[in-house]
């Protein structure tokens, strides 16, 4: 594999993100209402409760989870359904499947330098934040490693599906439908609007068995994880590489048989 | 130019909606999907506010049917930013590629042109959850039934909903100053899902930002408890129908304001 066209693609990404200043700022004004709502609603939860701890976790555990998902979903989204909803709707896609690139893998990379400005601009900072604010509430250990290597198979796992629900648009030609059942579905089900520990016995189960855990869920565990138990480290990189693997086949096959139906009227 | 009286405008109203039909329905495929999209949200929305309960049994003194109640209420004054200012969405793209222009030379009020032109059918399938959580909310409450409770309803309602576009066409009328102004609107809209907390949950300093800067409490806290608490009724409740239509014609002069000022692309 030739990285060097790969990181091209993601040099033009940084330069490219790096022009919208402003509508980075407004994103952070909005993330940081968010949470300062997420705050106060979890504050009045537990003060009316009564208890300490709820389904396990305290209040500073639910309020750190929820912090970090929220950067978690900033540094993820890619709006692939967008964009391919775009591109298909006008026919630019066609300019796309003309390059000497895979489309998956030039969607990618083509947005991945954004991944490492989100990553200084928001996850970084929210990170050190959080863990300056809560007293080493996060472990800083090794736990550190699995996260990385989890939230890596997380923007895969996160992206395939992405670029399945992208693929759909080539049937409907409607995105904003499209996008908001794939945001609605991933986000609940992923525990980052609300911890999956909260969720009800038989629904947990449910969950556990989707993929979409896997993106918000694993990396938070991993992060906040008290027992750094080598066999359970094992069991969720296991399972989202399984997911990996899964997501990979089905978007791809999906993709494979789904181009003959594209229809570009002029352009 | 000539004053046109309510019943001009009613009746451009049907004629520019019965052709904005007929346009989406050579759509039929996005016109379903976007539905079913809405009914997800509405449906997500609802599975998160019962899980959350499900684990604590009221917050903040509030009960699971009185949130419920601002909940329902919340969802119905939305619907009408969602049905009827739907093009606001639209605005920085025209505005943007010079075809706003168009709907300068025409010998009608501006800003009813432009909102006319675009109706928002899957609205009203929130407006449907909407009735249906404060019907059963209400029946469970057991708030009982006076013709007067109604007329009360109507008006809070309606003038809770101006505030919701009031928010929204403030932030649509930034991309006439500034690009990528999508955000803005995004994160506006994103406001809209704080509005079903009681106001009270939050410090003092954020009960007045979410008061009078942002004023999101005016969409379902201050005028429902008129209805849930007439009892102990706060004056701002009592005000909240004149601090709908100040907002409202706050943010339609800044909307008209700009849209003077757009000189269009030349193209």
């Amino acid at each position: 594999m030739n990285l060097k066209k790969y990181l091209s693609l993601t040099r033009n990404g940084i330069m490219e993100s790096l022009q919208f200043r402003l509508s980075m700022f407004i994103v952070f004004v909005g993330n940081l209402l968010y949470l300062i709502v997420v705050y106060f609603l979890w504050k009045a939860i537990y003060a009316s409760s009564g208890e300490e701890v709820v389904n396990g976790m305290t209040f500073s555990d639910t309020l750190i989870y929820l912090v970090l998902a929220t950067a978690l979903f900033n540094f993820m989204e890619m709006y692939t359904v967008w964009q391919m909803g775009r591109a298909i709707q006008s026919g630019a896609i066609v300019l796309t499947l003309l390059k000497p690139m895979e489309i998956r893998r030039y969607m990618f990379w083509e947005y991945s330098g954004n991944f490492v400005v989100n990553f200084f601009a928001t996850l970084l900072p929210t990170f050190i934040v959080v863990s300056v604010v809560t007293h080493g509430a996060i472990p800083l250990g090794l736990n550190l490693l699995y996260f990385v290597i989890s939230v890596v198979m997380a923007v895969i796992i996160n992206y395939n599906i992405d670029f399945f629900v992208g693929t759909i648009c080539l049937y409907t030609e409607s995105i904003w439908g499209i996008n908001i059942m794939k945001q609605v579905i991933v986000l609940l089900l992923s525990g980052a609007t609300i911890p999956i520990a909260f969720f009800p016995e038989t629904i947990r189960t449910i969950v556990y068995w989707l993929p979409f855990q896997s993106i918000y869920n694993s990396p938070l565990t991993l992060l906040l994880g008290k027992s750094s138990d080598i066999k359970d480290v094992g069991i969720v990189l296991g399972t989202q590489l399984v997911w990996v693997a899964v997501t990979y086949a089905i978007s791809k096959l999906f993709w494979k048989i789904s181009l003959p139906q594209i229809t570009v009227n002029g352009g | 130019m000539k004053r046109r009286g309510l019943l001009f405008y009613a009746r451009l109203y049907c004629k520019i909606l019965a052709q904005d039909l007929k346009s989406k329905m050579s759509y039929r495929a996005d016109f379903i999907i976007s539905t079913i999209g809405m009914v997800f949200t509405n449906i997500a929305g609802f599975v998160s506010f019962w899980i959350l309960f499900r684990n604590f049994s009221t917050i903040n003194g509030w009960g699971y049917y009185e949130m419920l109640f601002l909940y329902g209420f919340s969802l119905v004054a939305l619907t009408p930013a969602q049905c009827f200012f739907d093009n606001n969405w639209s605005l920085r793209i025209y505005v943007y590629s010079g075809d706003f222009i168009k709907y300068c030379f025409r010998p009608i009020n501006l800003f009813f042109y432009y909102q006319s032109e675009v109706f928002d059918i899957k609205g009203l399938g929130q407006l449907a959850f909407g009735l249906g959580t404060i019907i059963y909310s209400w029946i469970k409450l057991g708030l009982g039934f006076t013709p007067l409770m109604l007329v009360k309803m109507i008006v809070f309602l309606t003038t809770a909903s101006l505030v919701m576009i009031a928010l929204q066409t403030a932030a649509a009328a930034t991309c006439f100053w500034i690009q990528n102004s999508f955000y803005v609107l995004d994160l506006a809209f994103r406001f809209k899902d704080y509005a079903k907390y009681p106001i009270t949950i939050f410090s003092s300093v954020f009960r007045f930002i979410f008061t009078f800067i942002m004023p999101i409490a005016f969409i379902a806290y201050y005028p429902s408890l008129v209805i849930l608490r007439p009892d102990e009724v706060p004056l701002l409740s009592w005000l909240s129908p004149v601090f709908g239509i100040v907002f409202f014609y706050v943010a339609y002069r800044i909307w008209m304001y700009g849209a003077m000022k757009y000189n269009g692309t030349g193209s």
